[in-house]
């Protein structure tokens, strides 16, 4: 069986314990994962796959869901989720959308561009790119002057005909 | 021995607080409450007579419902003014935007809707809508509001369905689901979007529910996969099995709150939300106990 599919299957097992007992706010999918797997995340949107790998573990979560009862005797609608990076002290918080799973696995995302930031400095792609982006912003607009320019100057000589 | 697969969400919990409330029994009740709250709110503010931005929309309206005793203040205003600027959250629209001063028109939107809150209205209600997972869903009254928990049984179904096709060419087509109670659609259209060979089976007793879940499809272009039906499984459980042939996997969010525990929800619920997709009996086990009994009748030998 694929590492990925053992992952998957002790997360449930562990999970439909998880499910039956009441929740007390703390999200089953959220115990720490047995240790030598990882969680493993997809890439996302940037298709950058040298992104550093996010240890549950060393994540704190903050359930700003609520304390109390909950479940559909409720009806809550705070779903910002705020990550915080235990080891390195980094947070983040994203209330991107009205979901709470879809905030979580963005926070992960930004978590794992900032962590690459902070263990790479200069060198991380995601600093690259920025950097890339701004020169091809600033070379757009230099063209443009010119170009700019160079209809002024020709207008000018235009009107003096 | 039919190994089925059934998933249910469990989170029960005993209220203990002791809250006088009006009660609320049966849909047409429901309806009345409604419209008599409408007309009995008062506090609400006048429209501004100059030009606000939507930040400052959002602290006046706060502070009103703080005044009020509507819970989730911040939340609320927060949410409902994004949305009359077409985002989803306040955090997701572009921060000049939010100190630009509202159109006339905006302005009116905002009040409106607030006004809306200001009868303990939720928020779902409110701008008739909200996002469940990757899916932005249709919501209105009296059907049930996807909980946000419920978002993790989707994963979960997600998880096993993937593994069950796992190993083989084209094994992950045929599979089919069962959902019980569907509400809004929410879990059955999940699951829709995120397996694109995935057939399932709705039922919910409530017609408003039926009609809701169908608009909802349709809207996400996954109609074509999904058959909906109205039923009770409490009654009629006979043509509830004649309508589902061998699924793999059996879901639900059914009702599960004691009953005694009906009298104590916040306004937000008894007001507004359907107590039928609420209340689960003496024990909160009535629907339970139904759909475990019709599962092994409803799942295939692997569901």
């Amino acid at each position: 069986m694929s590492p990925l599919v053992l992952f998957a299957s002790r997360v449930l097992s562990v999970s439909r314990r998880l499910v039956r007992t009441a929740a007390s706010g703390l999200s089953p999918l959220l115990t720490p994962t047995p240790p030598g797997l990882p969680w493993v995340l997809a890439a996302g949107k940037k298709n950058l796959t040298d992104l550093p790998v996010l240890n549950e573990d060393e994540l704190e979560e903050q359930f700003v869901r609520g304390s109390g009862p909950g479940g559909q005797a409720t009806n809550k609608t705070s779903n910002c989720v705020v990550l915080k990076h235990i080891p390195t002290g980094i947070v983040v918080k994203c209330h991107q959308t009205r979901s709470v799973d879809i905030n979580r696995k963005r926070a992960r995302e930004i978590m794992r561009e900032k962590l690459d930031v902070e263990y790479k400095g200069e060198l991380s792609e995601i600093l690259v790119r920025k950097k890339e982006s701004v020169l091809r912003k600033q070379e757009k607009r230099r063209k443009v002057n010119e170009h700019l320019e160079r209809k002024r100057l020709f207008k000018e000589t235009l009107s003096e005909e | 021995m039919t190994q089925g697969l059934v998933y249910l969400a469990m989170w029960r919990r005993t209220l203990s607080t002791n809250h006088r409330c009006l009660g609320c029994r049966g849909g047409g009740l429901l309806k009345r409450v409604w419209s008599a709250h409408s007309r009995l709110v008062s506090g609400a503010p006048a429209l501004p007579a100059d030009r606000i931005t939507a930040l400052q929309a959002a602290d006046l309206w706060r502070t009103r419902f703080e005044e009020e005793g509507v819970t989730e203040p911040e939340e609320s205003s927060r949410y409902i003014i994004a949305h009359v600027l077409g985002a989803k959250t306040m955090e997701s629209v572009e921060p000049e935007r939010l100190t630009e001063h509202l159109s006339r028109g905006k302005t009116e939107q905002v009040w409106q809707l607030c006004t809306r809150r200001l009868s303990r209205m939720p928020v779902q209600y409110v701008i008739e809508e909200w996002d469940f997972r990757d899916l932005t869903l249709k919501l209105r009254p009296p059907v049930f509001i996807p909980r946000p928990e419920t978002e993790e049984l989707v994963e979960l179904v997600l998880t096993d369905l993937r593994r069950k096709s796992g190993p083989g060419v084209g094994s992950e087509s045929g599979q089919t689901c069962v959902e019980v109670g569907c509400g809004s659609g929410a879990i059955s259209l999940s699951l829709l979007k995120s397996l694109p060979q995935l057939r399932v089976f709705a039922l919910d007793r409530s017609q408003d529910a039926v009609d809701l879940t169908g608009e909802n499809a349709s809207r996400l272009g996954l109609r074509d996969r999904l058959q909906i039906y109205q039923a009770d499984v409490m009654k009629n459980a006979e043509s509830v099995l004649s309508l589902c042939g061998s699924a793999s996997a059996l879901v639900s969010n059914p009702p599960y709150l004691f009953s005694e525990d009906m009298a104590s929800l916040e306004p937000e619920i008894y007001r507004y939300e359907d107590p039928a997709a609420l209340d689960g009996g003496e024990d909160g086990l009535n629907v339970i106990k139904q759909i475990l009994t019709l599962a092994p009748l409803v799942l295939s030998d692997q569901g």
